[in-house]
């Protein structure tokens, strides 16, 4: 079996309140295999976010969360390591995409310094000119006609979608070997929004980085995706790849989600029936497709 | 930077407008202190006709808008007329008497700024957490207490129970600098006197430090305040997702953008200082325009008091013109308002 990119198992969090604690992810196992692109899809609070940030090691810092499980990156364990060491990994092996571009990006900074200090992760002593030529290349793959304008601007002087496209370069440009989509551009009108998805895929295929995507758009995560996990209110409740989820969904939870489908077309959240009893229904695990570990 | 001068114009016609309103109330205020400032100038002893002769003299005897207008006549020429209370031109006494409070001034706001941010940095930093528990009661009791009052408690523990700094004035006897700009710190170095320009130094320390305490609370509080506010931005997240050094993210992620809204306070509060020198000049006996103004109200010194609250007023306008440049530089968005596309 090969090395998965990532490797996620039992992993349980809860923050701890004055009062009592909140377990918000109860036990979630998920993998992604170098290169693959795998959806983690669910409604707002189920606990996407949360397993994304639990994966780039920004919890473990924080006093009030506690965590169990195991979390794997390239056959290493994230727990075992050093902080110092998960910080090295962060912003070239493992990056990640946020959903708002605009305020995502440090607003008293241009650009070029901001894709400056990311690449000087992997290379402390590069000057502003190197990195420069270094980004020109990057920004026309994501369509950036004029790359010495949008290094030279604030954040603020460009459009939402420009600094998407921005985003998605300052994410690649170091080839993690993992990139964690959360939820790309929901704040972005629908056309943008895809545009922006389709640089990413093209970008990521050629860059060959596996991709864990957030999402609550089951529409893009069908386009978007090989694999798919369905988490229900901290719980994985089915997988499998994406045409066998979509072509016969065994979970009532992932059957409302896609009956939810056609109202979502829109980038809206989909409103799916309170049925949580019928929710509790046990995982459904679709026989991977032949050839794929 | 269109935009800077733009803002920096508009900016100098309001203040010059502000200057003019502070000019005709202050001028107003004082005429109706009671008293006649030519008796209390000339004494018990004086004659009425030497009284009145006086009055005469200074126009008391005129409508106000008419000793308004000799006022502005004045002004236009440079002149703020003869102080009773020293027999010499206002602008005179105010030359010799502003660069004290000045340098007093711009020591303290170092000070507040030197130790005020770094102090508000340090406690968002690490937020939550005994540093920053610490720096709030410090900071907390900087700002309770008025500055007179650690004047009072500094120079009490720090120059006479333990002398480690000098109780009153400027500088030693010793030193005899030439008057050129009336900063003793810059004269001194201008006439190579280090060790006068130490002495002074000394001399500020402590006069400064109290001015400056109720300021560095505040910027402290306000500093991290602000900071902690901007650590919960998504710039921050994503700062931290791609592993920056956590003292990186606060100084260029939390800190930089947080002094914006800072700044137009701790430029307030330093021009408040300006107010406050008032009471620190006269516990540390500093020949400061302060202990001027004081005298020259008690003696209901006309011309004087206009000229000291007029220049008061144009130093804090300065100090806010100030700011405001400052917040314009680092906020691209005001500094790239009308180039953005
Ligand atoms: N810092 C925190 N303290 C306490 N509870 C938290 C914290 N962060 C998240 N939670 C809780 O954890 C649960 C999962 O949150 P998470 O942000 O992962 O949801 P999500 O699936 O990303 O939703 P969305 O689609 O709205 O982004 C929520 O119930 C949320 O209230
Ligand atoms: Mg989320």
């Amino acid at each position: 079996m090969t090395r998965m990119a990532l490797e996620i198992s039992d992993l349980r969090l809860s923050f701890e309140g004055i009062t009592e604690t909140t377990e918000v992810l109860h036990g979630i196992s998920l993998s992604v295999a170098p290169e693959e692109r795998v959806a983690l899809v669910g409604e707002s609070g189920s606990g996407k976010s949360v397993t994304a940030r639990a994966v780039l090691g920004l919890l473990q810092s924080q006093k009030r969360v506690r965590m169990s499980g195991r979390i794997e990156f390239e056959g290493q364990d994230l727990a075992a390591m050093t902080s110092r060491q998960r910080q090295a990994l962060r912003g070239s092996r493992l990056s990640m995409i946020f959903q708002d571009p605009v305020s995502s990006l440090n607003p008293v900074y241009r650009i070029q310094t901001q894709f400056h200090e990311v690449l000087k992760r992997d290379d402390p002593s590069i000057s502003l000119e190197d990195a420069k030529r270094r980004i020109r290349p990057m920004l026309s793959e994501v369509s950036i006609a004029e790359p010495d304008r949008v290094l030279e601007s604030f954040p603020f002087q460009l459009s939402g979608g420009m600094n998407q496209r921005v985003m998605i370069a300052m994410a690649l440009i170091n080839e993690p070997s993992l990139l964690i989509a959360d939820e790309p551009g929901t704040a972005l009108d629908v056309t943008v929004q895809d545009q922006t998805l389709r640089l990413m895929r093209r970008l990521v295929e050629r860059r060959r980085a596996a991709v864990l995507f957030i999402s609550h758009n089951l529409g893009i995560v069908r386009e978007f995706s090989d694999r798919i996990y369905v988490i229900h209110t901290g719980r994985i409740v089915e997988e499998g790849p994406t045409d066998a989820v979509f072509a016969n969904p065994g979970h009532p939870y992932t059957r409302a989600l896609l009956a939810a489908v056609p109202r979502i077309t829109g980038g809206d959240i989909p409103e799916i029936d309170e049925n949580p009893s019928a929710y509790e229904a046990p995982r459904v695990v679709h026989a991977p497709a032949a050839g794929v570990a | 930077m269109k935009a800077v001068l733009g803002l920096l114009a508009g900016r100098l016609a309001i203040s010059t407008l502000v200057l003019a309103g502070v000019s005709v109330l202050i001028f107003g205020i004082a005429r109706v202190i009671p008293g006649n400032p030519a008796r209390i100038a000339l004494g018990p002893n004086a004659t009425k006709e030497q009284v009145a002769k006086l009055a005469a003299e200074l126009h008391l005897d005129e409508p106000i808008w008419i000793q308004y207008g000799h006022f502005v006549r004045d002004l236009s020429r440079g002149e703020l007329g003869i102080s009773l209370y020293t027999n010499r031109p206002v602008t005179t006494d105010i030359a010799q008497f502003l660069p004290a409070t000045l340098e007093l001034v711009l020591i303290a706001g170092i000070l507040m700024i030197g130790i005020g941010l770094p102090l508000g940095m340090v406690a968002a930093k690490y937020r939550g957490g005994f540093v920053d528990n610490l720096v709030r009661i410090v900071s907390l009791l900087g700002v309770s207490a008025p500055s007179f009052v650690w004047a009072v408690i500094l120079m009490l523990l720090f120059a006479f129970y333990l002398p480690l700094f000098p109780i009153a004035g400027r500088i030693d006897t010793e030193f005899a600098i030439e008057h050129v700009t009336g900063f003793l710190l810059v004269d001194s170095l201008i006439a190579g006197e280090f060790r006068a320009f130490g002495n002074a130094m000394w001399h500020l320390f402590l006069p400064a430090f109290a001015l400056s305490l109720s300021g560095i609370g505040q910027a402290a509080r306000l500093t991290r305040a602000n900071m902690v506010e901007t650590y919960e931005k998504p710039y921050i997240e994503m700062a931290r997702s791609y592993g920056f050094p956590a003292w990186r993210i606060a100084r260029r992620y939390a800190f930089k953008p947080s002094l914006i809204p800072s700044l137009t306070i701790i430029g307030l509060d330093f021009a408040a200082m300006l107010g406050n020198a008032f009471l620190v000049e006269a516990i540390f006996a500093w020949p400061g325009l302060s202990r001027y103004g004081v005298a020259v109200i008690l003696r209901k010194d006309l011309n004087a008091i206009v000229g000291t609250v007029l220049i008061i007023s144009a130093a804090f306008l300065i100090a806010n013109l100030i700011v405001d440049l400052l917040i314009a530089l680092l906020n691209p968005r005001i500094r790239y308002a009308r180039s953005a596309r």
